[in-house]
């Protein structure tokens, strides 16, 4: 019982990354039909953001106090605006000219901006893991004998807040509004004097500004980052946001949770090496009986 | 039209046909030799792009060092050397296919002397066939499976050429270095020991080896796990081992691949004072765990580097070169290069100053003899391995490295 | 030496595309097929050869994924398995692993016929998933397959694979070690396969793939089965990679898992993209200039920039020229290096922004 809970907690700290690197999958597929393939280096991207501004406060170790306060915000905001504007200028040069291209077109270039990005942070912090300062202080407290560490607490915290304010910007707001529109349907949407690209623009600042907070929270979580990392938590995040019906905000947010809980359990009773083959295989077994995902609502085909 | 169309087609598979029989039944493989010129090339075959780059460049940087330094001393006969260096990854992942190619792209290049590399032992059973039938020298750094040298998986190797050996390398094998590992484990008075592994070639036989040896001298072994692949968090297994009180972690793999992520999130899981033990994988832990490093052991295939001098000339003309601390394998790489470049000046001046044969470098980097490098002493066993290697223990204080012991190891 | 070769049979393919006569296309196509047979006469070099049957492999599975995702227009993110599940037919039938002994050539039908199976498997619970729903599935099941084969070190040989596979021969002539018998193969493995997608896509059976992809509810009822129908095309795409694994293996004799990760279903896919889905000579090209990107010019891209002087290294931006030049042959060419003529007349005349989602 009391492993089951420790693997449970660790589950869902694992989970919420995923699910908030899921959230940015399933908005940009929900609006323009996408897979970003990029999208979980972005998430990469985050971390080396979030490492280089705390480099440049000169936080190396543990903080307290205000310093904390100050420091972490300014990383996390810092790494989210810093992916946010990452995201948009990804759209802007290598997707929107090909808004109406062969759909498998828009695809290959993710592909392509994924192995850029990749380069690109492997030439900035070189090819192996680079260590991340462990800025939090870390006490534990036990809970029904289970030990929840600070960073547990931060880490799933940090992940319900944004998704929270995620879901009130979209249903509360003008512009979350036109997002759903545009999701629903880009020419009627537009003909209601919507500006699309505007709010397509949003869209990936918003997805890309959640991968910028994943890839701070992971870094302070583990307490390391690498330049690849992107490309598994991505396909991971990518299977949980399918997983939980693939355009739908809260599903994505589930699947995150699930595949983060599966991971674990599956590492605890089966091994490791069959952690992921447990991941798709429950993937695989979930669409075969909710072809649509776990949330997702099974749209009346157009005729 | 169409049937205009298939029956040219069909001519082209019967053609392809009598092709494909001349094929088998001809004659010489590639190698055409090209006018002699006074460039002679050593090659290298890394992963160096992609989630292997990690390790792959940091190798690659050491065999180029020597190189360097070679071709700035100066070869017998004024030939200039040159490095020749090849990415064995496709598509970000080291692929023994795209390592094929590139040593059979080396074999067809007359002025390729030797080849240093390849890093994984699966690329190397898919090169090694290569290099035997075209008697080209090749020397791995990091290569430590057995049956790349060893019993009847490396005899099926070398058979286009059973009576030849043209693989070679400066590692030792993971039966000699797990074993020893096993031997270090029980010195340090541990009993009861989890073993895990990154499931990769290096990691898994390294693992197994010292799983078995651990138990033959009367350890115990609480478990042994495979790691998943990208993957950041380990916590799920090591809770799952914190619950075995075990006295120690044995790791096989490297930095890159887990270790060092492991051994951060064992002090997460109240194990940050249970030692953590493993091969010359993670010799570089400090650079992800820091000063978390300390309690961890590693092991290297080589004398005591403090005491050796060439290792700290090596040490320093690294870090000068490359401004960063050198990888787990660079001095290995270095030391591989440094054979193939000793056997080609001996078999130049062999030949008074003229262009040497394949042949004639393969002999020499088989006759090597107590050639001085980072890593001691190098000559070689009849098998292509190390002859009477040293096994180094070191341990982490403050996140550097510091000799604890070694011990000799007389070969098979 | 190799770049010619490369080059020549894009710069066939494309031109032959482009006249207008019938005859002037036949007579390039034989010009090539004579030249590539011909070529081992004047260049002895085995490298060359063996650079090119791996080309030939890549363009034989290019070829079987097109009828996935070209013609039935089903995305299929993990092609690989198919792949992996052929190679390890031949590395666990035809190697010392299990001392069984069989032959390259009767593999050839085993390792096609296995993959078309495992395809059925995999397809018929999940077919019925719209779009993209599948694409994840089978990015799963590529996912799911060389773990497997890496796990079961008992009988695959674990990460190390299995190795000194048995050399095929040919008319009691062994291969041995050279490429060249490897090259031969590829070459009527390939004439094969376009006959075969040719003869497929001008069918019945290629008509309703075609149906399907345009409006799948129209098609059904049409009257066309379109389970069924989809099924084939997985099974007979699955095939074509069946058979490429087998010469996959026996050239490299060796079959280990790291040769079939995620990273080759996406290879393929981008092969079909760039070069013109659904289109067979655009597949080919695709096939061609991903193959010259990534196994000749990436690896040696240090030394072709020596070789004109300019003394750059390129080792560690691999990635990002790869990359650059995914997004900028798509950004250029959206619809691929050479869509099928229908193709570029629907683009030409699409007026009114397509649903990009189809």
């Amino acid at each position: 019982m009391h492993e089951f809970l420790a693997q449970l907690i660790n589950g869902i700290s694992l989970g919420s990354i995923y699910a908030l690197i899921a959230l940015g999958y399933t908005m940009v597929y929900g609006i323009i039909g996408l897979i970003n393939f990029a999208h979980g280096d972005v998430y990469t991207l985050g971390s080396f953001f979030s490492l280089a501004i705390l480099g440049l406060l000169g936080a190396t170790g543990e903080l307290h106090g205000p310093a904390l306060v100050i420091d972490a915000g300014l990383a996390l905001f810092g790494a989210a605006l810093l992916c946010g504007i990452a995201g948009v200028l990804i759209e802007r040069l290598a997707y929107r000219r090909l808004r109406n291209a062969p759909r498998l077109a828009p695809l290959i270039t993710a592909i392509g901006v994924s192995f850029i990005l990749e380069n690109a942070m492997q030439v900035w912090k070189g090819p192996s893991p680079v260590p991340f300062p462990a800025i939090l202080p870390n006490p534990a407290v036990t809970v029904a004998g289970v030990a929840i560490s600070l960073q547990q607490f931060v880490v799933v915290g940090l992940a319900i807040a944004t998704m929270l304010a995620l879901q009130l910007f979209v249903h509360g707001t003008r512009v979350g509004r036109a997002m759903r529109a545009t999701a629903q349907d880009r020419d009627a949407a537009q003909l209601m004097g919507i500006d699309i690209n505007k709010t397509i623009a949003i869209t990936f600042l918003i997805g890309s500004a959640l991968a910028g907070v994943a890839g701070f929270v992971s870094g302070v979580y583990y307490q390391s980052t690498w330049f690849f990392n992107g490309f598994g938590a991505g396909l991971k995040a990518f299977t949980a946001a399918v997983l939980g019906g693939i355009g739908n905000l809260a599903g994505a947010m589930l699947g995150g949770f699930l595949i983060g809980i599966v991971e674990s359990f599956a590492t605890w009773l089966l091994g490791g090496q069959w952690s992921n083959v447990a991941v798709f295989a429950i993937l695989i077994l979930a669409l075969v009986f909710r072809p649509s995902g776990l949330l997702g609502e099974t749209l009346p085909e157009k005729v | 039209m169409r049937s205009m169309k298939s029956v040219s087609r069909n001519l082209l598979a019967v053609a392809a046909a009598a092709g494909l029989l001349a094929a088998c039944s001809g004659g010489s493989s590639g190698a055409s030799r090209v006018a002699a010129s006074r460039i002679v090339k050593i090659g290298i075959d890394l992963p160096l792009s992609g989630a292997d780059a990690s390790v792959g460049i940091s190798t690659e940087q050491g065999a180029l060092l020597a190189i360097e330094q070679a071709q700035k001393k100066g070869l017998p006969g004024g030939f200039t050397l040159r490095a020749d260096p090849l990415d064995d990854s496709l598509q970000g992942v080291h692929s023994p296919q795209q390592g094929a190619s590139n040593v059979r792209s080396f074999v067809s290049d007359a002025a390729v002397l030797a080849v240093v590399g390849p890093y994984n032992s699966n690329v190397a059973a898919a090169e090694i066939p290569i290099t035997n039938a075209a008697g080209l020298a090749q020397i791995g750094p990091s290569v430590v499976s057995d049956g790349l040298t060893l019993g009847k998986a490396a005899a099926n190797l070398r058979r286009a050429n059973p009576a030849r050996n043209a693989f070679f390398r400066v590692c030792t094998t993971d039966s000699l270095q797990g074993a020893a590992l096993a031997r270090f484990a029980r010195k340090l008075g541990f009993g009861r020991i989890y073993v895990i592994d990154d499931n990769e070639t290096y990691g898994l036989d390294l693992a197994n080896r010292f799983d078995h040896d651990f138990r033959r001298l009367g350890g115990t072994v609480l478990g042994h796990d495979h790691l998943a692949q990208d993957t950041q968090d380990f916590k799920s297994l090591l809770i799952k081992i914190a619950a075995t009180k075990p006295d120690a972690i044995f790791f096989g793999g490297v930095t890159s691949t887990g270790g060092g992520l492991i051994r951060k999130q064992m002090f997460d899981v109240g194990l940050g004072r249970v030692p953590f033990i493993g091969g010359d994988g993670i010799a570089d832990l400090a650079t992800v765990a820091g000063k978390l490093a300390d309690g961890a052991y590693f092991t290297l295939a080589a004398p005591n580097a403090e005491r050796l001098p060439a290792a700290r000339a090596f040490l320093k003309a690294y870090t000068a070169r490359y401004h960063e601390p050198i990888g787990p394998y660079s001095a290995n790489a270095y030391a591989a290069a440094q054979v193939a470049i000793a056997a080609i000046e001996r078999a130049i001046a062999a030949e008074g100053g003229a262009v040497p044969t394949r042949a004639q470098v393969l002999a020499q980097v088989a006759a090597t003899h107590n050639l001085q490098t980072p890593i001691g002493p190098v000559s070689f066993d009849a098998a292509g391995d190390i002859q009477n290697p040293v096994i180094s223990l070191y341990g982490f204080k403050n996140g550097t490295p510091y000799f604890i012991s070694q011990s000799n190891l007389t070969t098979k | 030496m190799i770049y010619i070769y490369f080059l020549a049979a894009i710069a066939v393919v494309v031109v032959a595309e482009r006249v207008p006569s019938v005859g002037a296309k036949r007579a390039l196509y034989a010009a090539l097929g004579a030249a590539l047979l011909l070529a081992p006469l004047v260049d002895r070099n085995d490298s060359d050869y063996n650079v090119l049957a791996d080309a030939g492999v890549f363009v034989l599975l290019a070829l079987g994924l097109n009828i996935v995702v070209g013609f039935a227009g089903l995305l299929d993110l993990g092609y690989a398995a198919f792949f992996a599940i052929g190679a390890y037919t031949y590395g666990m039938l035809a190697s010392p692993q299990f001392g069984i002994h069989l032959p390259f050539w009767v593999l050839l039908f085993v390792a096609a016929a296995l993959a078309a199976l495992f395809g059925i498997i995999l397809g018929a619970p999940t077919l019925r998933l719209h779009g993209d729903y599948l694409a994840i599935v089978t990015l799963g099941f590529g996912e799911i397959v060389p773990q497997i084969f890496q796990n079961l070190t008992a009988y695959t040989g674990g990460p190390n694979g299995i190795s000194a596979l048995d050399f095929p021969s040919f008319f009691g002539h062994s291969f041995g070690q050279r490429a060249l018998p490897y090259y031969y193969v590829t070459l009527a493995l390939i004439a094969l396969g376009l006959a075969l997608a040719r003869n497929l896509r001008e069918s019945r059976l290629g008509r309703a793939w075609m149906a399907i992809r345009e409006d799948e509810l129209a098609a059904r009822h049409m009257g066309i089965n379109t389970t069924l129908v989809k099924l084939s095309a997985f099974a007979l795409g699955a095939s074509f990679s069946g058979l490429g694994g087998v010469v996959f293996a026996a050239k490299l004799s060796l079959v280990s898992p790291d040769l079939f990760q995620f990273q080759v279903s996406v290879l393929i896919v981008s092969m079909l993209v760039l070069g013109g889905m659904g289109n067979i000579p655009g597949v080919v090209v695709g096939s061609l200039v991903l193959t010259l990107v990534n196994s000749v010019v990436l690896p040696q891209a240090n030394a072709l920039a020596s070789a004109v002087g300019l003394h750059v290294d390129f080792s560690s931006y691999h990635f990002f020229i790869y990359g650059a030049i995914l997004v900028g042959i798509m950004l250029f060419k959206p619809e691929g290096l050479l869509p099928s003529v229908q193709r570029r007349e629907e683009l030409r005349h699409a007026t009114a922004p397509q649903d990009v989602r189809a």
